[in-house]
């Protein structure tokens, strides 16, 4: 007897459901095509936003991420009347109340043709403000928050407050937007070929004439700490010093730094080439790197006492100031020990 | 007639879901910032509550009191994913901006409480007029909220800039502090006039049991 009740409630609530499903299949049926169709056109018109002059747009597949919280939704080729124009990359990451979703054009050339926010779930007011066309970050010129991106060279700094003009009181989302832009703008350049060519050590090496690979390369002990390319700086064929690109883990993501060692242990300069922490982008300013040059490997590299944090990536700059100082130390154990 | 208008206007002050109910605050608070949002969302819950209280009482003979609950579920759970579809393809913008408060409206404790307390009790008519006394009195309470939000809190009102340029915007308001300042204004204001309505008549007895209006004019959840 109960179990019999238990099948016959049980029937009875198959019954609705099985209604329900139906109903909302029919639903579902006659609005898809519409859905798809307005995010098509949604994403159409950014594109052209972002590329005015394209004929036309391909998919492509070649763009790709780095960072795993910053996701390539699409990417297109943009098609001009002869030959392609850049690239367009819709693009989402996290922001301060949600993901938010852009398309960011880069051209052929290395700079940043446009950004379009389609989608920011932050405070209205706020940073939703990010995506409204009338808020302007320089009234005089009336260049909204994303329209100052246009015509951005991909080699900038891309740090907010700096070459960066943030939304008043919504510094997070203005960092989100700003990561993302440069995520896509260093992604698309990599496949365009353009942007800022590969770091070469002589930039930190500035008292050699001459750079070669080291045929012995230097190893940290420092754990954590991988040692990328090594290389030599001389001049009129004795040495002067040598540089490292290495990389570690860091607050969230990496950071790759390229260091420059003197014989006699000073770093000659720094260059921190990339941070895939969410809001690390602050340190990749060259007024962060530019601290180090001029002091001993030796001596200990301290943010707070020696070393100032990047406003905002405290953890962050931490970790970079870390690394420097293992690749330095690892450099001058490499020219003592010598057969570079 | 006048019992279903009675039955209508209930819901609009003198037994108003957020101010004397006082259920489903959580998406009233959130959804508030501007008026554009506080009409889709009243819009929305109201359509939703409406057709659920409809099939709900239609069918209130045919659902075993053991397994109400769940069937009630799927009744609000399908109109909720009607209406969310129909939203994404008619009004593409308004439902980017509620984003996930619209699949929310399943759990709204306005639209469960009122088919558990009303409409699994009551006439299909009587059903159907209570959902729509709710559902504006829940509207009506979200406008008053979001048009005194957007206008403090972003010199605007529905998008277009109503406050001279000289006026700075006051954040606090669009923050959810701001939120619960405005909403306890507008029901200590609500209140009194509830309270003025009921004075010298003796409440009647609702129909349901969830939510008695003792003498002294204030109500409490049983």
């Amino acid at each position: 007897m109960k179990r019999w009740q238990m099948i016959k409630l049980g029937l009875i609530l198959a019954m609705y459901t099985i209604v329900g499903c139906v109903g909302l299949a029919f639903v579902y049926n006659s609005t898809s095509k519409t859905i798809a169709q307005r995010q098509e056109a949604d994403l159409q018109a950014g594109l052209r936003e972002v590329f005015p002059k394209a004929t036309g747009f391909t998919p492509t597949d070649t763009v790709k991420s780095t960072n795993p919280t910053i996701v390539f939704d699409a990417a297109y080729t943009a098609n001009g009347p002869s030959g392609s124009l850049g690239i367009a990359v819709k693009v989402h990451g996290p922001s301060y109340g949600g993901p938010t979703t852009l398309i960011v054009g880069v051209s052929i050339d290395g700079t940043i043709t446009g950004v379009k926010v389609l989608e920011n779930k932050d405070t209205p007011g706020l940073g939703a403000n990010a995506a409204s066309p009338t808020y302007y970050v320089d009234k005089a010129s009336k260049t909204t928050f994303s329209g100052q991106f246009a015509g951005k060279k991909l080699t900038d700094g891309f740090v907010v407050k700096k070459d960066v003009i943030a939304i008043t009181s919504a510094t997070i989302t203005s960092r989100a937007i700003t990561n993302l832009v440069q995520a896509v703008g260093k992604a698309a350049s990599e496949v365009l070929g353009t942007g800022s060519s590969s770091p070469s050590p002589s930039a930190v090496l500035p008292s050699a004439d001459t750079v070669r690979t080291s045929s012995k390369p230097a190893t940290s002990s420092v754990p954590g700490v991988s040692i990328l390319e090594t290389s030599v700086g001389t001049k009129a064929g004795t040495i002067v010093g040598a540089s490292a690109k290495a990389k570690a883990k860091n607050y969230d993501g990496e950071v790759t730094v390229l260091v420059g060692v003197s014989t006699d242990g000073t770093i000659l300069g720094v260059q921190i080439l990339e941070c895939t922490d969410s809001q690390g982008s602050p340190i990749l300013a060259p007024e962060f790197a530019q601290q180090f040059a001029g002091k001993k490997a030796g001596a200990p590299l301290e943010v707070g006492t020696n070393i100032d944090a990047a406003s905002g990536a405290t953890s962050s700059s931490r970790g970079a100031t870390a690394l420097v100082k293992a690749t330095a130390d690892a450099l001058v154990k490499a020219l003592a020990g010598g057969g570079l | 007639m006048k019992r279903l208008f009675g039955i209508f206007v209930n819901g609009l002050i003198v037994e108003n879901a957020l101010f004397v109910i006082m259920i489903g605050l959580c998406s009233a608070m959130a959804v508030t910032t501007t008026v554009a949002n506080g009409i889709g969302m009243g819009v929305a819950l109201t359509f939703v509550l409406v057709m659920s209280e409809l099939i709900i009482s239609l069918f209130r003979n045919l659902i075993p009191g053991s397994i109400r609950m769940p069937i009630f579920l799927i009744v609000i759970a399908a109109f909720t994913t009607i209406m969310d579809l129909e939203m994404k393809a008619y009004f593409p913008v308004l439902s980017k901006s509620m984003g996930v408060f619209i699949p929310l409206v399943v759990v709204n404790c306005i639209i469960m409480g009122r088919v558990e307390a009303f409409s699994s009790k009551q006439p299909v008519l009587d059903a159907v007029f209570d959902g729509l006394g709710m559902g504006i009195g829940y509207t009506w309470v979200l406008i008053a909220i979001s048009v005194v939000r957007e206008l403090l809190g972003n010199g605007t009102l529905l998008g277009r800039q109503i406050m001279p340029s000289s006026f700075a915007p006051m954040i606090f308001f669009i923050l959810p502090p701001g939120g619960f300042l405005v909403f306890a204004l507008w029901m200590a204001a609500s209140n009194d006039l509830r309270r003025r309505l009921l004075a010298g008549r003796k409440p009647e007895p609702t129909q349901d049991s969830c939510c008695t209006l003792p003498d002294n004019g204030s109500a409490e959840k049983a």
